[in-house]
């Protein structure tokens, strides 16, 4: 379905970007992982990039070095982010200005380092992933809702900038999906989120298939008339 | 790098560009074209793209970093967009320190 597509996907290594990542190399794309650390995936069209998100420099220097290896990028997931969950008064500097960083100021410099390559093939798809948690707007939530209503509002405002290239910018909004990032919530936090849920129109959490469906939607060559659309998994809104 | 390179670069980058206009649009790429406000014939879409495409062939080709869109660009009482000329000289500036 994605042969000769190269997808590039932010926080490959773990969670909704390693499922998203082995799903696009299943369907015959090669894939740019970029994350932290070390590759975590092993296959031929995987070629990992190791970047600290949170250091702007650091994503300028890596689209360089992706630009010598590749000629084009079709399909950027804009998947990466971090999360403490902390009331606004007791936020850690550091932590707040990781959210920043990663979670909005990231997914701006990998978007527009993408759309630099995908200009000149006059095609491309830019898919954020973003967090219920702009609609339900959870107490404890406050930097990481700003930073994901962020991206809800910076893929519109690409999708009218990068529209005359053929490039589209749309937005995933899943709910709570069982990742490690999840998991490293405190048990209170567990707790909220699980009431969370329950709340929900549909009342579980977000699987695999539920998101790659919407990904698969916005990445596909049909969806060419499909710009700064925001879908909300779970029945939020 | 010589002066006359960079003419070279700046131009063909503009001409490349034109190529993509419709045939209603396109134009003849000369010393005194206007890359941005009154009497331009590019819109703001099209100069982003030069630049762009600036940035990128002089850092990927030849090695040299340079911000076309700095504050220091667009600070100076002279903009680097009135032509041509004006963009080849602040280039040539910036290679130069570079």
């Amino acid at each position: 379905m994605y042969k000769d597509k190269i997808v590039l996907i932010t926080g490959s290594s773990r969670g909704i970007g390693s499922e998203t990542a082995n799903y696009f190399l299943k369907n015959n794309a090669v894939v740019i992982g970029l994350s932290k650390g070390v590759p975590a995936i092993g296959n031929v069209n995987y070629h990992h990039f190791s970047v600290d998100l949170a250091k702007p420099e650091e994503i300028i220097k890596t689209f360089k070095n992706i630009a010598k290896h590749f000629k084009k990028i079709d399909i950027v997931i804009n998947n990466a982010a971090v999360l403490t969950s902390q009331y606004s008064m007791i936020m850690p500097l550091k932590n707040a200005v990781d959210m920043v960083n990663v979670d909005l100021l990231a997914v701006f410099l990998v978007s527009r380092e993408s759309v630099k390559l995908m200009r000149k093939n006059q095609y491309g798809r830019i898919i954020n992933i973003s967090s219920m948690a702009v609609s339900l707007e959870p107490a404890g939530d406050s930097l990481y809702a700003a930073c994901k209503a962020g991206i809800n509002t910076l893929a519109n405002v690409m999708a009218k900038e990068f529209a005359s290239f053929n490039i589209t910018c749309n937005t995933l909004a899943i709910t709570a999906y069982e990742t490690d990032m999840l998991k490293q919530h405190s048990p209170e936090a567990q707790i909220k989120i699980k009431e969370i849920i329950k709340k929900l129109p549909i009342a579980r959490m977000a699987e695999k298939d539920d998101i790659l469906n919407v990904i698969d939607f916005f990445a596909s060559k049909r969806s060419g008339y499909i710009t700064a659309q925001t879908v909300y998994l779970g029945g939020v809104n | 790098m010589e002066k006359k390179k960079i003419t070279e670069i700046v131009t063909s980058t503009v001409c490349s560009l034109v190529e993509t206009l419709p045939a209603e649009q396109k134009f003849i790429v000369d010393q005194n074209t206007i890359l941005f406000g009154t009497g331009s014939k590019i819109d703001s879409l099209s100069l982003v793209s030069i630049i762009v495409d600036l940035e990128g062939v002089f850092s990927s080709d030849y090695g040299i970093d340079i911000s076309l869109t700095d504050d220091r660009a667009m600070m100076r009482k002279k903009s680097p967009f009135d032509s041509i000329t004006a963009l080849v000289d602040y280039i040539e500036e910036l290679t130069l320190e570079n």
